[in-house]
């Protein structure tokens, strides 16, 4: 149990009687008054204990800015009124795609909610993508079972969903010769005792013949051949597609935004397209997973956002790295300490370069603006790594916020206050890599949790395959040939830098789940995500959807409903060609 | 397999002169295009002021491709349109292009290839432009495309990042179609556009220009709401304090031009990373024997008329190709100059009317450009002013100086103190 008299006398000491600790139940409860966000932060961790289930809960007034309301769609109608699914998943990332995804296996009536206007959109969509191996972490924590279990599951889920995956392996390479013994033990201590059966080290002279690139300086690598990479949004967006083809009924658009309880039990959740009466609540809400907690008043844990920040390199940068590799500096950043596995440089599975991330603390849970700092921060480290690589050949970024606990733990459990809640929050890295695991646990506990009340058999149409849309340019040109013979708008070619066609937006747009805008398209298939970042291709690909949808091109969006394109006609009006 | 002579790549001014001229010297010629319809990015500049140089006569873009496009038809040349080139091979005879249309895959053979491939615009990212990701930032080309060819609004009140002349001329487009345009900003003290763009598209309309200001972040979750413009030093990096947020529906970005040569450096063609076109000699040969250069994939022109001659000369050249020995000697530009087009010479062929293309690196007054070979001039000629928006043509007469492999060709800007 917490010593709450030895966390109260830290506090008072860094923070005088700013900061009250009090012990509830199973919570650390802090309150009091700050003005600086990075002191409430500092207080937090200075109270938790790292992979503890006593949570901190983050109680104290934060006076330095006003922290932004959760965004929530301007869409309201009543299309969800009185549904009353055995399971509600909140939460449209890799976590609530996945869970809905195993759920389906099973004769229930499975809804999945999301407030954005598509899956992925946070930051299961602005993460680097890594399969991670799990070298950074400790036996006994949740992040590190599962991680070891979802890294081996990632060649039969990817194969079935139709994803593609690379296991292009990992470098952490150390300039310093002094320590090898250290890193060679804990190498050791990593594969023997903690199950991370891929772990070596790596000599200079093998290390630098298979990547002649990486920084001469460096005298030694831990390398893990089980690291891969995988298309984050792509896999969330699989997930949830054959998700719906198994009778899970999806909603974008859709947020919770209130529930009714009666005896420590969910009766009601109120969205903003209607009530809904699940017997079952999963909350699976990413960075506000603790707020969808308080609306159960089951809040035992709370989430620090954290932002980072990725960069993508042109396909030709990809001449430099076909692995996962960063330096390891020593110090605050030390591997086993950072609150980033410090992703560095990774041959993405599309062929770019990735970069990144940082990792800045943050009370704004939807702060996904980029800054320049963060750029600079990667790559002052990054050419540590590689000297080639180089700002110059950035086609974007982007910024994703983390959803960790201050236990820097997964809480995956049913509630402590509320029965029917099944948490699924302080899901951050490697959560990619440990959604499949923790999917299935979560199945499990929600068939044995149901078949309490019901029957609950199997789905006896239950389907794992999920076939994508093609993809055109990866065929032979018999192959190629052969499905424009089919149709011939696989021929016309749309986006130039991706080589993407028009027959492969359309298919897109037909598969189950897909909204009609641009991003969408952009994510499922790509058109957008090469070097003139849909500056000759947004056009066409805005009038396509228009006339897929029979809309007028200024109803077409680029994501949300407001997110406007063209504001209508110009005086003259539309060329008739 | 599709047999011919030269494979131009590229509909465009610059592919269609080159296609022309090609049939012209007794080449078979295919040329492939990419979209519906010949005419390149000029199917979308519907203002005027086309074709001055060319035919002494101030013609729209879709006027001034239209004369290329009917002699083009009138000749028989035969084009492919709605093809993508996906792949090109080196092999003994010559290349082979994979292309992908409506009907399939196709190789196409070819003796000699002419990359008239253009140019694509740089975008926000690549101009490091902070902040949120929402609807409405487009660049100025995206912009044109909406308007002029979908005839959609793209903004009703916006900011244009640079001074580079489709800004310029999005500038008024937007005006006209009764958008407010609240500045122009450029991030260096000198405009990147053409003079008479700036008379005729900002003065005339009182659009605000402001030299050495950029834009430093965007605003808005779903569509654009503002965005942060502030002064910069002389390193053109913005100086704190001078914040300002603009309300405004969209950002226009005109940030310069970036020939497209990715078959090129696929092909293993030298690129000179000033123009980031293909190093060529002065028959716009490249460093591959057999593949040429021209128009807006050779350097960034700012007249097509200089498009168009380029592709002629390509054209030409490419139905000549006979793949016989060249002995090269490299032009050295010297620090007063940005490129120089062409890089090299061949100093087995060498031309009495030899063209040659430079832009200076800043605006000088009263300066004499020079050619020397082995230290005496061969080329001379003075300029009141030379700026960097415009590029300057010049002939000169390379066959009395004995060139060879060994001569040292520089090409130098003086500017004469007063």
């Amino acid at each position: 149990m917490a010593n709450i008299l030895k966390i109260q006398k830290k506090l008072s000491k860094r923070f005088g009687d700013r900061v009250k600790a009090e012990l509830d139940g199973d919570i650390i409860r802090l309150s009091g008054s700050l003005s600086d966000w990075s002191e409430v932060v500092e207080a937090c961790l200075m109270s938790s204990e790292k992979n503890s289930n006593i949570h901190v809960v983050n109680d104290i007034e934060f006076t330095g800015a006003e922290i932004p309301k959760m965004r929530v769609p301007s869409l309201s109608d009543d299309e969800l009124e009185g549904k009353t699914p055995d399971v509600l998943v909140i939460g449209g990332g890799i976590s609530g795609c996945a869970i809905a995804r195993e759920l389906s296996k099973w004769n229930i009536n499975v809804m999945l909610v999301e407030k954005e206007a598509d899956f992925a959109l946070q930051a299961s969509g602005r993460n680097d993508g890594e399969v991670h191996v799990g070298v950074d972490l400790s036996k006994g924590s949740l992040k590190q079972k599962y991680v070891l279990l979802g890294n081996r599951m990632y060649d039969k889920v990817c194969e079935d969903l139709d994803v593609p995956f690379e296991r292009i392996g990992q470098y952490a390479c150390f300039t310093q010769s002094y320590l090898y013994i250290p890193v060679w033990l804990l190498v050791q201590w990593r594969r023997f005792h903690d199950g991370v059966t891929d772990a070596r080290v790596v000599g200079r002279k093998k290390m630098l013949e298979d990547n002649p690139t990486f920084n001469k300086d460096f005298k030694f690598a831990m390398y893990n051949g089980l690291a891969g990479v995988v298309c984050p949004y792509g896999l969330t967006i699989a997930y949830a597609e054959n998700a719906a083809e198994n009778g899970v009924e999806a909603y974008l658009n859709t947020a919770v935004l209130s529930m009714d309880t009666e005896n420590g039990e969910i009766k009601a959740v109120h969205t903003n397209r209607g009530t809904i009466y699940p017997k079952i609540v999963v909350n699976a809400a990413g960075v506000f997973s603790d707020d969808v907690a308080e609306m159960a008043n089951d809040r035992f844990y709370s989430i620090h956002p954290r932002r980072g920040t990725n960069s993508i390199q042109d396909k030709k940068a990809a001449r430099l790295i076909n692995t996962i590799a960063s330096v390891q500096l020593i110090g605050k950043q030390t591997f086993s300490k950072a609150h980033t596995k410090g992703g560095g440089l990774i041959r993405t599975v599309h062929g770019n370069v990735l970069a990144g991330p940082d990792a800045v603390e943050t009370f704004d849970k939807e702060d996904i603006s980029t800054r320049p700092e963060s750029i600079k921060t990667v790559y002052d480290k990054q050419k540590q790594t590689i000297k080639e690589v180089s700002e110059r050949d950035i086609i974007t970024y982007f910024t994703g916020v983390r959803a960790p606990t201050f236990e820097e733990d997964f809480v995956i459990e049913w509630g402590r206050r509320c029965k029917n809640m099944l948490h699924c929050g302080g899901i951050q890295s490697p959560g990619l890599t440990a959604a499949p695991a923790f999917a299935l646990d979560i199945e499990k506990m929600i068939v044995d949790e149901l078949s309490k009340s019901m029957k609950v058999e199997r789905n006896e149409s239950f389907n794992p395959k999920r076939h994508g849309v093609p993809v055109l340019n990866e065929m032979s040109p018999e192959e190629r040939a052969k499905k424009i013979a089919e149709n011939p708008d696989y021929g016309v070619i749309i986006c130039r830098c991706e080589e993407i066609s028009k027959g492969e937006i359309i298919d897109a747009l037909e598969r189950p789940l897909c909204p009609p805008t641009v991003d969408a398209i952009k994510k499922r298939i790509r058109p957008g995500m090469g070097r003139c970042q849909g500056g000759f291709c947004s056009p066409l690909v805005t009038k396509i959807i228009a006339e897929h949808e029979n809309i007028k091109i200024s109803d077409v969006r680029k994501a949300s409903a407001e997110s406007v394109i063209c504001f209508g006609e110009t005086k003259g009006g539309a060329l008739n060609d | 397999m599709i047999k011919t002579d030269v494979l131009v790549i590229g509909g465009g001014p610059a592919g269609l002169a080159a296609a022309i001229e090609a049939h012209k010297n007794g080449a078979k010629v295919i040329l492939i295009e990419r979209e519906s319809r010949l005419g390149g990015i000029l199917k979308q500049c519907i203002h005027d002021g086309f074709g001055l140089v060319r035919f002494e006569e101030k013609l729209s873009g879709p006027e001034y491709a239209e004369r290329f496009i009917d002699e083009f038809r009138e000749l028989h040349i035969e084009a492919l349109l709605l093809t993508f080139v996906t792949k090109v091979q080196k092999t003994e005879s010559g290349f082979v292009a994979t292309v992908v249309n409506r009907d399939g895959v196709m190789d196409i053979e070819a003796k000699s290839l002419i990359l008239a491939t253009g140019c694509r615009e740089r975008t926000a990212k690549q101009v490091f432009i902070h902040g949120t990701r929402p609807a409405g930032v487009f660049t100025a080309g995206t912009a044109q495309h909406f308007t002029n060819l979908l005839g959609e609004l793209p903004t009703k009140k916006c900011v244009i990042l640079g001074s580079g002349d489709i800004g310029l001329i999005m500038a008024r487009r937007l005006t006209l179609e009764g958008a407010k345009v609240l500045g122009v900003y450029e991030v260096k003290p000198t405009p990147s556009g053409l003079t008479r763009n700036i008379h005729q598209c900002l003065n005339d309309f009182d659009i605000p220009l402001h030299l050495s200001h950029t834009v430093t972040r965007v605003f808005g979750v779903d569509r654009l709401e503002g965005v942060e413009v502030a002064k910069v030093d002389e390193n053109m990096r913005a100086i704190p304090g001078t914040e300002e947020y603009i309300e405004c529906d969209a950002l226009i970005l005109s940030v310069g031009l970036i020939p497209e040569n990715e078959i090129a450096e696929n092909l293993g063609v030298e690129i000179d990373p000033k123009t980031k076109g293909p190093k060529c000699d002065a028959s716009l040969m490249t460093s591959v024997p057999g593949i040429f250069s021209c128009g807006n994939a050779l350097h960034v022109n700012d007249l097509v008329d200089y498009v168009s001659e380029s592709g002629e000369t390509a054209g030409r050249s490419a139905a000549l190709f006979s793949g016989k020995e060249r002995k090269m000697a490299s032009v050295i530009p010297g620090d007063k100059i940005l490129y120089i087009v062409p890089q090299k010479l061949d100093t087995l062929s060498v031309g009495s009317e030899t063209v040659v293309y430079f832009r200076s690196k800043e605006v000088y007054d009263d300066s004499i450009f020079r050619i020397t070979v082995d230290g005496e001039t061969v080329f001379e000629k003075k300029y009141a002013f030379l700026r960097p928006p415009e590029m300057e043509k010049v002939i000169v007469d390379f066959s009395k100086c004995g060139l060879s492999e060994n001569s040292k060709i520089s090409a130098e800007i003086e500017v004469t103190v007063k």
